[in-house]
């Protein structure tokens, strides 16, 4: 039974290729533009700037209390009623980018809060620029409280990517909803869309992990 | 080379600083001492605007501090700020952290910063602890690391805020040691201790601070042997018995 839908899935091969690649485009892109405005906004919101950090504050709360897939139907299905029309393909690298940056925004402004205030001090009297000592020793030193959570959103994000099948997007998971009408076997179909993207987590799950071992040991040192 | 007129701060409700009039000539060593809580730290951290004064006037190096046109990296690049808790970069090497601002405030070259900050780390005694992180440093070294990362900036002024206060009784003459040779060179100093033999030993006065107030200036002598307000007496029974 299964080895005769096992032939009828290779056929479907094709389709979860192309859709394995759509997957790792949309969390690509929108994970390196999530990742620059997430620093950027969080740069911003580890500072000192009063109305700018409650600004971005107010945009990130708002992004994290709501359910992607919300945000996505704003995007795709009420843009449109204001003129802005979009592509299924650039709504959801918008949508997830956004939602990434938020969630990167937290765990940088964290990560910079998390500097002693003695250390910008000793920058600032120094004579560093508010640039500078961001550069050399605010940044450096952030990166350890940073880099294992932010890897782990990564993973988030890749996996959230998912959701952007609903308007159309043909991801792995769209590639299995096509599939299973063909073959109607769940279990084969999504097993092997669950392998896909655990093929692409997992790495990352794993680089989390070290990472977070390496700075708790490099932590510890200094 | 230092000059306070009238100025006044408050944090929130609190005065911290009162009235305060003082001025520090070029190549004088002050000590500021009095009680915790008594205004000496904001005192000399307005000097380099790292608190804000919210009245009066305080002109360092010709410059005012208070006015917010003036470029404060630049007067701050002037002043060598030294912290109680070392605030070296943990992340960096000794020379690291020496070098970091001489490279990029006054964009020294880098093979001639090398060259500066590896002098300067042997002049306080260190010349064997360049490529060591602070965090395999004692709070002696660490805090002798930090007064070479001042002076790398060639500063005409030098602050010090309680340096020996967080390090073990066995370390605080080395630092010491490092800032009397400092005073005797020449540096203008305005260091906030309660290391009374370091004060006879370099300060030109001694300024005895309470609550928000300068209760006391005197040259050590006569800071000592007669103090004139009671305040000053009942603190310096205080801290001289033990």
């Amino acid at each position: 039974m299964w080895g005769f839908y096992f032939e009828q899935l290779i056929d479907s091969l094709p389709i979860f290729l192309k859709g394995l690649w759509i997957t790792a485009s949309v969390s690509g892109l929108s994970l390196i533009a999530g990742s620059i405005i997430g620093f950027f906004w969080g740069i911003i919101r580890g500072g000192k700037g009063r109305i700018l950090r409650r600004l971005i504050g107010a945009w990130v709360d708002l992004i994290r209390g709501t359910p992607f897939l919300v945000q996505i139907f704003v995007i795709f299905f009420i843009f449109p009623e204001a003129g802005i029309n979009l592509e299924a393909f650039p709504a959801a690298v918008i949508a997830l980018t956004n939602l990434a940056a938020c969630f990167i925004c937290e765990i940088v402004a964290g990560g910079i809060q998390a500097v002693p205030s003695g250390q910008k001090e000793a920058a600032t009297a120094s004579g560093l620029s508010a640039y500078q000592r961001l550069r050399y020793v605010i940044l450096p030193q952030s990166m350890r409280t940073i880099l294992p959570p932010l890897v782990g959103q990564y993973v988030l994000t890749i996996k959230d990517s998912s959701i952007v099948s609903v308007i159309g997007v043909i991801d792995v998971t769209r590639a299995g909803w096509l599939t299973v009408q063909r073959i109607p076997e769940g279990v084969l179909v999504f097993g092997l869309v669950g392998i896909l993207y655990f093929v692409i987590c997992y790495p990352l799950i794993q680089l989390s992990s070290n990472l977070e071992k390496r700075m708790t040991v490099v932590a510890t040192r200094l | 080379m230092i000059t306070f007129s009238n100025v006044n701060k408050w944090f929130g409700d609190l005065h911290v600083l009162r009235d305060i009039n003082l001025s520090v000539g070029a190549g004088e060593v002050m000590v500021v001492c009095g009680p915790s809580g008594s205004g000496k730290s904001t005192l000399i951290r307005c000097i380099n605007r790292l608190e804000q004064i919210e009245e009066g006037d305080l002109i360092v190096d010709g410059m005012n501090v208070h006015d917010r046109k003036v470029n404060m990296t630049q007067l701050r690049a002037e002043i060598g700020f030294i912290f109680q808790q070392f605030n070296l970069y943990p992340h960096m090497t000794a020379l690291e952290n020496v070098i970091l601002a001489p490279t990029k405030v006054r964009k020294m070259k880098k093979d001639e910063a090398d060259k500066l900050g590896r002098e300067t780390l042997k002049r306080v005694g260190l010349g064997d602890k360049v490529d060591s992180y602070p965090a395999q440093l004692s709070g002696g070294q660490q805090q002798r690391v930090a007064i070479a990362r001042g002076l790398c900036m060639r500063p005409k002024i030098m602050l010090f805020d309680e340096p020996t206060s967080a390090l073990d009784p066995e370390m605080i003459n080395e630092v010491l040691e490092v800032m009397v040779n400092l005073a005797k060179e020449g540096m203008t100093m305005i260091v906030v201790t309660h290391e009374m033999g370091f004060a006879r030993e370099v300060a030109e006065r001694i300024l005895f601070m309470d609550e928000g107030q300068i209760v006391e200036i005197a040259p050590p002598e006569e800071f000592f042997t007669k103090p004139k307000s009671e305040r000053t007496k009942l603190f310096l029974s205080k801290i001289l018995t033990h």
